[in-house]
């Protein structure tokens, strides 16, 4: 029942329940025979985790992944005591080892290309919390937008590339003169992360499958001892973030209290191998995906409940560009209208690239149809990196926004025009080749042409 | 033009009044065969009460002729006309969120399950295919070339007009705007990142070994063409790394 959801959080709402109606919020004061009645309402109408988890229980894959490693088939990277990780629930409640530090930074082609101030602010927060990483250039995409758009790719070809990508976060530290094992990849793209968890599942249950792409790993130099590699975990940065939040929480130095958010919740974060997204009981009463809303409400942002919040984005993969009026339509009417009319929201925050990209960049065709609509669209990281006080040309590099981001920062107290005046200037500097970086650019090539190892660097 | 009105559902799958030829019964079993011998079939198609919990929920559904419970019943049932039908148009309307997978009852996959019918109308290079995949060769390209799906020299005001005139707030250059990204991994406008040489060699034996580029040389025998050129040459850069490298340790 509705009246027994306690809602713990850390932020200023402390004591406030999850309602969906901000900080004017008042209590019904329902008898509790009415508020029973309410309830039952509200729970045939609304979707919970139950949707998820009343079918037929789902084998854990990592039992299978330890047993093939117990026989002497495969190799798994564990997320050892050194990545400090912390334990964290999944759907079924089971654990899950969510790494801290030492993270090789798996990138997203669409953020890198598209949204750049996505992964920069995430490195952003790492820089300020001493966080140790690695982002380097000997890394492909996960192919999967490509596949899930096209058609072309296999699962033969996704699993090559995702035990690919991951040795390549193996040995990465190698270069740095570190052991194998060092750094634990951190996958950026919920495309890519919902991709190589659905691929490792296929791979710790088919040996023809291990076959065959032993083989082609074997060609490329890529087996451990001449096994399979596989991780222990496939880690999203947005749970990084979720475990994260209270450290994160603790740099801020904006208050975002009066800031109503929405969350778009990336379909192939939670509804992908659902039985590994985490939940969270203290977070939406455990009913919903608990990152992103976990590190808005940690901030101190009030989090705004939408009647479409279990809607896709409207992305589509190959709709995007070739079925553009599915996306736009999909973007505005079923997602950004609703969290501005209904939600009354100031932002929309997502944790994927192509839903930000989708639900970013579709506004300003809905004047078009003469019932403009705009919200600011932010991932989680460049909202807490902008609350903490990154800039938010340099780092959040809001200018590759096309949704009103200023709004939100006007919300914020921050001096966008001043900002951007700064950042102005700064391309000059950028022009002179005197362009202020995350980390030493020497560390980004690991091998190959380019590479300087650390005995000539020194 | 076909007579085969009376014998579609026994022998052929074809329009009466159209002049496309008829499709034997026996590509059409060899179709289906494609699609159920997946390893995945298996695990995405449990079995199906018709519930339509599936197409309530589906984005696509909305605006398409489109429903996830007509194509899990078409496989549950084997009706491989149903099947070829749909392979023609109605598989390229899903969305691929999964938000039939998570719903479903049964545990299937309606998503996953396009995706396997989606893989075999390319191998069988279906025109329909061919003609949905063409403006998404762009996406093809980058990514089978250079190991990036995409890139800022994608996104372009002429590319997409109706993103309007704030794709990019600032005014200058894309080659700047990118460099004064501070990941320096960043710092590129033709890929997404920066990508080593050797990642891109390494990615284009994936491709061979996995049947990719057969795949591509089927739907779109120019892209194939242009694909290969560039390999070619990265493949010949690398040699030639390999080659200096070598060198270098010699003189050593």
């Amino acid at each position: 029942m509705l009246k027994d959801i306690k809602l713990t959080s850390v932020n200023a709402n402390e004591g406030e329940r999850f309602t969906g109606h901000g900080a004017e919020w008042r209590d019904a004061k329902l008898s509790s025979e009415d508020a029973r009645i309410a309830t039952s309402w509200v729970e045939l109408k609304i979707d919970k985790r139950s949707m998820l988890t009343n079918k037929d229980r789902v084998e854990d894959v990592r039992d299978i992944m330890w047993q093939l490693e117990k026989d002497g088939e495969i190799v798994v990277h564990r997320v050892s005591d050194e990545h400090q990780p912390v334990m964290v629930k999944t759907l079924y409640g089971w654990d899950k080892k969510i790494p801290t530090r030492r993270l090789w930074h798996h990138k997203s082609c669409g953020q890198c290309g598209n949204i750049p101030g996505y992964p920069a602010s995430l490195l952003w927060l790492m820089n300020r919390l001493g966080i140790e990483y690695l982002d380097e250039t000997d890394q492909t995409s996960c192919t999967a937008w490509n596949y899930h758009g096209s058609g072309i790719g296999n699962l033969e070809s996704l699993a090559a590339v995702f035990l690919r990508n991951f040795h390549q976060a193996y040995v990465a530290a190698k270069a740095q003169g570190l052991p194998d094992g060092y750094y634990f990849p951190l996958v950026h793209c919920g495309t890519s992360f919902g991709n190589y968890k659905e691929v490792r599942g296929y791979l710790l249950r088919s040996a023809k499958l291990r076959e065959s792409v032993r083989k082609i790993l074997g060609k490329l130099g890529r087996l451990v001892d001449g096994k399979l590699l596989i991780p222990e975990e496939v880690v999203h940065y947005s749970e990084w973030m979720h475990v994260m939040r209270d450290r994160i929480a603790a740099m801020r130095e904006i208050d975002c209290s009066h800031v109503r958010a929405t969350i778009h919740p990336a379909c192939h974060v939670y509804k992908m191998v659902p039985e590994d997204a985490i939940y969270d009981d203290t977070i939406l009463g455990g009913n919903r995906l608990a990152v992103t809303t976990s590190t808005m409400q940690a901030l101190g942002a009030q989090v705004i409940d939408y009647s479409t919040w279990y809607d896709c984005c409207g992305f589509g993969f190959r709709h995007i560009i070739s079925e553009r009026e599915f996306t736009r339509s999909f973007a505005i009417d079923r997602k950004i209208r609703v969290a501005v009319e209904e939600a009354r929201a100031d932002v929309m925050i997502g944790h994927d690239t192509g839903c930000i990209t989708t639900l970013d960049k579709n506004q300003w065709i809905s004047k078009a149809g003469g019932k403009g609509v705009e919200l600011s669209v932010l991932a989680d990281c460049q909202f807490a990196a902008l609350v903490c006080g990154a800039h938010p040309y340099k780092i959040v590099q809001s200018h590759w926004h096309a949704s009103p981001t200023e709004t939100l920062m006007e919300k914020l107290g921050i001096d966008w025009q001043a900002k951007k005046a700064e950042f102005v200037s700064y391309l000059d500097e950028v022009k002179a080749g005197k362009q202020e970086n995350l980390y030493d650019p020497r560390r980004m090539i690991t091998s190959g042409p380019g590479f300087i190892p650390i005995a000539a660097r020194q | 033009m076909t007579h085969a009105a009376g014998t579609r559902v026994q022998e052929h799958i074809g329009d009466p009044v159209s002049d496309q030829p008829a499709v034997p019964r026996a590509k059409l079993e060899e179709i289906f065969k494609d699609i159920q011998s997946d390893l995945r079939f298996d695990h995405e198609l449990k079995g199906c009460l018709n519930c339509g919990i599936c197409t309530a929920t589906c984005p696509a559904a909305h605006y398409y002729d489109f429903s996830p419970r007509e194509i899990v019943q078409l496989l549950w049932t084997e009706n491989l006309e149903g099947i070829y039908d749909a392979m023609q148009e109605k598989i390229w309307a899903c969305a691929q969120c999964y938000t039939c997978a998570a719903r479903c009852p049964f545990g299937n996959s309606p998503g996953g399950l396009i995706m396997l019918m989606r893989e075999t109308a390319i191998k069988h290079e279906l025109e329909s295919a061919k003609a949905v995949l063409r403006p998404f060769s762009r996406v093809m390209l980058k990514l089978i070339s250079t190991g990036n799906q995409l890139a800022p020299d994608m996104i372009t005001p002429e590319h997409f007009p109706d993103w309007g005139p704030n794709v990019s707030k600032i005014d200058a250059p894309l080659k700047l705007l990118r460099k004064a990204i501070p990941m320096p991994t960043l710092n590129t406008t033709a890929t997404a990142w920066e990508v080593n040489l050797k990642t891109s060699v390494e990615l284009y034996t994936i491709w061979e070994e996995t049947g990719v580029l057969k795949q591509l040389e089927g739907i779109d025998r120019n892209l194939f063409d242009v694909i290969a050129d560039v390999m070619d040459e990265k493949r010949e850069d690398w040699k030639d790394f390999l080659a200096d490298q070598e060198d270098e340790q010699k003189d050593h």
